[in-house]
């Protein structure tokens, strides 16, 4: 009697099995979709009709915040490494100093529209330094090689230099007051090579003393709107962002600081 | 030599000082729409009264249309003008950019008009509240009544200044309106900006009227007319309302689309019930025969170089999309997906085929590289088809046709549009059931 | 609980399986044969006996063994009267893209007009129209009225 049941039980329990694999509603089918355009699209629908976008954003602040908080009372540990090494500081800073000079001895005709652009972008300003940055397209096209190498170098030599500057908490806490300010420009291409490279001259309170854009020659070259309008966004952000969540002390290791934008991730969703 | 050195020696110098600098990657930020000002324009007082027009509230509305624009890209979000703290004209100077930033505000439209002598002259500028400083300004004159050309145009130079690519908004779109139940639909050519505004029927319903395509210029539009029921491409002379039958075909002819010079017209022939593939030059008539295969050959479109043409064709058993050289030579199958694909069409960028794509029952919009790679379906619905580019390739407009009961009734067709990320799709607005779109070009280029 | 949710699962399938069964009787017992419409009830006469449509399948252009005795009964009737002019209309459901289902109802058409040919009907007696989707008989959105909306009409002209 029992035996029976159980044949009967697993019987009944395979044909139940077989009909849930070979009935064909059963077979769904998201796959047919590209997962990442279905995840955009309900991404969109709650932000175009959004008339309390603000209030959301206010919220996603106030969360961000709160986080940095956070990340910024944790990192009181640390911060004792980091007074270990200020005899390292006077080092780089020499070797920056040095840097300066011999840029103003090798290539002055680059700095002129390095000065020019770093202050403002207007119509005029973009037919000169486009007819310059055509003369020098050469050079670039040279400096963009270098930039790649760079890239490398300073990927390996990050680490590195967290070590000498900001912990990495400290780091974070930046990084997520940032992140808050920046509005993406959404209309940009994903499939585009944009790294928007801005360097920061800061005040002890964290504003912002200088910004200049480490490639902006390329901010007015024909076909390179979108890395104007990338580049535009990030001067934004840094500006919104002003004072700029800084630690208190070790002024010196944060004066200058470089950030490095990269939509390219995001924007492929 | 001596460049070899100068790399070599700013390369270690650079090595030297990466290490003395803190970088820090920012690969997240903030991806709602970008929050955006539009002022309404200021009026001087000094403007006069044009035929009737309230020039008092010129202002408002251009930058309302400005507004609606925007919204609708959604990559801006105009925020509410309540909140405005500066008047129009005081803005218009010298914004106080703390103000329009404390209302998060990242950029300002702001700008001012005259009417006087029959002129409408209208100047705007773009501010970067951030950096606090102008991004552009610019001024037109032109007549009072072109005021909303106006405000698309003022749309398109913002569009472009803050995302990098052209805009879409001085266009219009010529589409197929119909009413009428859906087994006795009467079908009217009409033609509307692209926000919906300004529509107007080019015919009157007494034939059936299908497919309407714009030429480069948008001046001319090839379409499908059942006038006399003889199914034939027609060419309409928009400004002048002339109508004319595209060559002497002894069956039916569709399916029609300019080629991106507007000088011949590509469509498809049906003889003894075989459909293949003709161009026909507009200026000496000559009629070429492009594809001759016993399958169905139809919807063909121009690359935007001219030297190929994207068509659909069922010569492998279902429809899919093949691509050949435009004299007929090279035909590639693109599609392999599951599925059926129909209705390719060309980006003007020359780099995606829009498509419509059927599996199961259920219609999809996409795009692909125009070798087939990379196909991505951006909207999937019960009925949906006929995928047109905006001028600057970013989004589509389509139709899309609902389930209906067993008398017809809950049936409708309309137009719909999408971003080609998938991003933002929304309903256009027209008067009446709206099918097979046609987005124009530029109008003031 | 666990054992509460199997039983719902068992249940679904047994009522989905029992719902399908239900649709595949409709389907042999109805007027849907294979893929194409085997009723009368949107059909005309041309005269007494001669219907005036045929039915294919979705996609296809080919003549079904029902299609060709109605198209022979058409013939016969043409043959009888010598001074008969028609007008072949072909039709698509809307169930695909517009411009194909104009090519689609033109090839449909045209296969009616070959089969009359060969039974000694002259072409020119026979001229030809596709509507594609744009003429449905059955204005309704399921797999019956498409099978109805996926036809050649014969009509004559005077």
């Amino acid at each position: 009697m029992l035996r029976s049941l159980i044949y009967s039980i697993t019987f009944h329990s395979i044909l139940v099995l077989l009909t849930i694999l070979s009935l064909p509603f059963m077979i769904r089918e998201p796959i047919d979709l590209p997962p990442i355009v279905s995840v955009e699209l309900i991404q969109i629908t709650d932000k175009t009709s959004i008339p309390y976008a603000p209030k959301a954003r206010k919220i996603i602040e106030e969360t961000k915040k709160k986080e940095e908080e956070r990340l910024v009372s944790e990192q009181a540990p640390p911060a004792a490494k980091a007074k270990e090494k200020p005899d390292r500081i006077p080092l780089p800073n020499e070797k920056k100093e040095e840097k300066q000079i011999v840029k103003k001895k090798q290539n002055p005709e680059e700095i002129k529209p390095e000065i020019r652009q770093a202050s403002e972008f207007e119509k005029k300003e973009i037919i000169d330094t486009n007819q310059i940055a055509a003369l020098i397209d050469k050079a670039k096209e040279e400096e963009a090689v270098k930039q790649k190498k760079t890239d490398k170098i300073t990927q390996s030599t990050r680490k590195n230099s967290f070590a000498t500057g900001l912990t990495l908490s400290q780091e974070d806490a930046l990084r997520a007051q940032i992140f808050g300010c920046w509005s993406v420009p959404l209309g940009l291409p994903y499939d585009e090579d944009l790294l928007v490279r801005i360097k920061l001259k800061l005040k002890k309170d964290g504003t912002i003393l200088k910004s200049e854009i480490l490639d902006h020659q390329r901010m007015n070259r024909p076909g390179q709107k979108f890395y104007k309008v990338l580049a535009e966004s990030a001067l934004r952000a840094v500006r919104l962002c002003q004072p700029l969540k800084v630690p208190p002390t070790g002024y010196d290791k944060w004066k200058d600081l470089q950030l490095n934008f990269n939509p390219t991730e995001m924007l492929k969703g | 030599m001596k460049k070899f050195f100068f790399i070599f020696f700013f390369n270690i110098f650079l090595i030297t000082n990466s290490s003395a600098l803190i970088e820090i990657d920012i690969t997240r930020g903030n991806l709602d729409p970008l929050p955006i000002a539009i002022s309404p324009l200021h009026v001087d007082v000094k403007s006069e009264n044009y035929e009737g027009m309230k020039i008092k509230e010129l202002g408002e509305n251009i930058s309302k249309i400005i507004e609606n624009n925007f919204r609708g890209t959604g990559l801006f979000n105009p925020l509410k003008k309540e909140a405005f703290v500066q008047k129009p004209d005081i803005a218009h100077l010298k914004p106080r950019f703390e103000d329009w930033r404390l209302i998060k505000a990242q950029a300002l439209v702001t700008g001012k008009l005259l009417v006087k002598g029959e002129k409408l002259k209208v100047e705007f500028r773009l501010w970067d509240l951030a950096a606090a400083k102008e991004m552009t300004a610019l001024a037109f004159t032109t007549t009072p009544s072109n005021w909303r050309r106006v405000a698309h145009i003022i749309s398109d130079k913002i569009y472009e200044r803050l995302t990098g690519e052209e805009g879409y908004f001085d266009t219009r779109i010529i589409y197929v309106a119909e009413s009428g139940p859906k087994n006795q639909r009467i079908k009217k050519l009409a033609i509307m900006d692209q926000d919906g505004a300004k529509t107007k029927y080019l015919t009157l319903g007494n034939e059936l009227v299908l497919t309407p395509r714009f030429n480069p210029t948008n001046q001319m539009v090839t379409y499908m007319s059942y006038f006399r029921n003889m199914p034939r491409v027609y060419l309409l002379d928009i400004e002048t309302g002339t109508q004319e039958v595209v060559g002497n075909f002894p069956g039916m002819t569709f399916a029609p689309r300019f080629s991106p010079d507007g000088k011949k017209i590509v469509m498809s022939f049906a003889k003894d019930g075989n459909s293949d593939i003709y161009t026909m030059d507009l200026d000496s008539r000559v009629v070429e025969r492009i594809t001759d295969h016993s399958s169905i050959d139809t919807s063909p479109s121009f690359s935007p170089d001219g030297k190929f043409i994207a068509f659909n064709s069922d010569r492998s058993g279902l429809q899919q999309i093949y691509v050949m050289r435009s004299d007929g030579t090279g035909v590639k199958r693109i599609t392999f997906g599951n599925g059926i694909y129909g209705t390719p069409v060309w980006s003007p960028r020359g780099d995606l085929i829009a498509f419509t794509k059927m599996r199961k029952g259920r219609f999809y919009i996409g795009v692909m590289r125009t070798d087939g790679s990379g196909e991505r379906l951006l909207t999937e619905n019960y009925y949906q088809e006929a995928p047109s580019w905006s001028p600057n390739g970013r989004v589509l407009v389509f139709y899309r046709e609902t389930k209906s009961g067993s008398k017809g009734e809950g049936f409708s067709a309309k137009l719909w549009s999408i971003d080609i990320t998938g991003y933002n799709e929304r309903r256009l607005k027209t008067e009446t059931d709206a099918s097979d779109p046609s987005w124009s070009s530029l109008l003031s280029k | 609980m666990m054992f509460n949710k199997n039983l719902k699962n068992i249940l679904l399938v047994i009522f989905a399986t029992l719902i399908l069964s239900a649709c595949s009787t409709a389907k042999k017992s109805g007027n849907i044969e294979g893929d194409v419409y085997t009723g009368k009830e949107t059909v005309k006469f041309l005269a007494s006996g001669v219907p005036d449509r045929v039915f294919f399948a979705t996609n296809k252009s080919s003549l079904t063994t029902a299609s060709r005795a109605t198209l022979r009964k058409q013939a016969t009737y043409l043959r009888k009267n010598k001074n008969l002019t028609v007008t072949i209309e072909g039709h698509a459901d809307e169930r695909g893209t517009r411009e194909y289902n104009l090519a689609l109802g033109e090839r449909r058409a045209n296969a009616a007009r070959d089969y009359l040919m060969t039974y000694g009907i002259s072409g020119k007696r026979i001229s030809v129209i596709s509507y594609g989707k744009e003429k449905p008989v059955n204005p309704a959105s399921t797999p019956l009225a498409w099978s109805q909306n996926r036809r050649s009409v014969t009509v004559k002209v005077n």
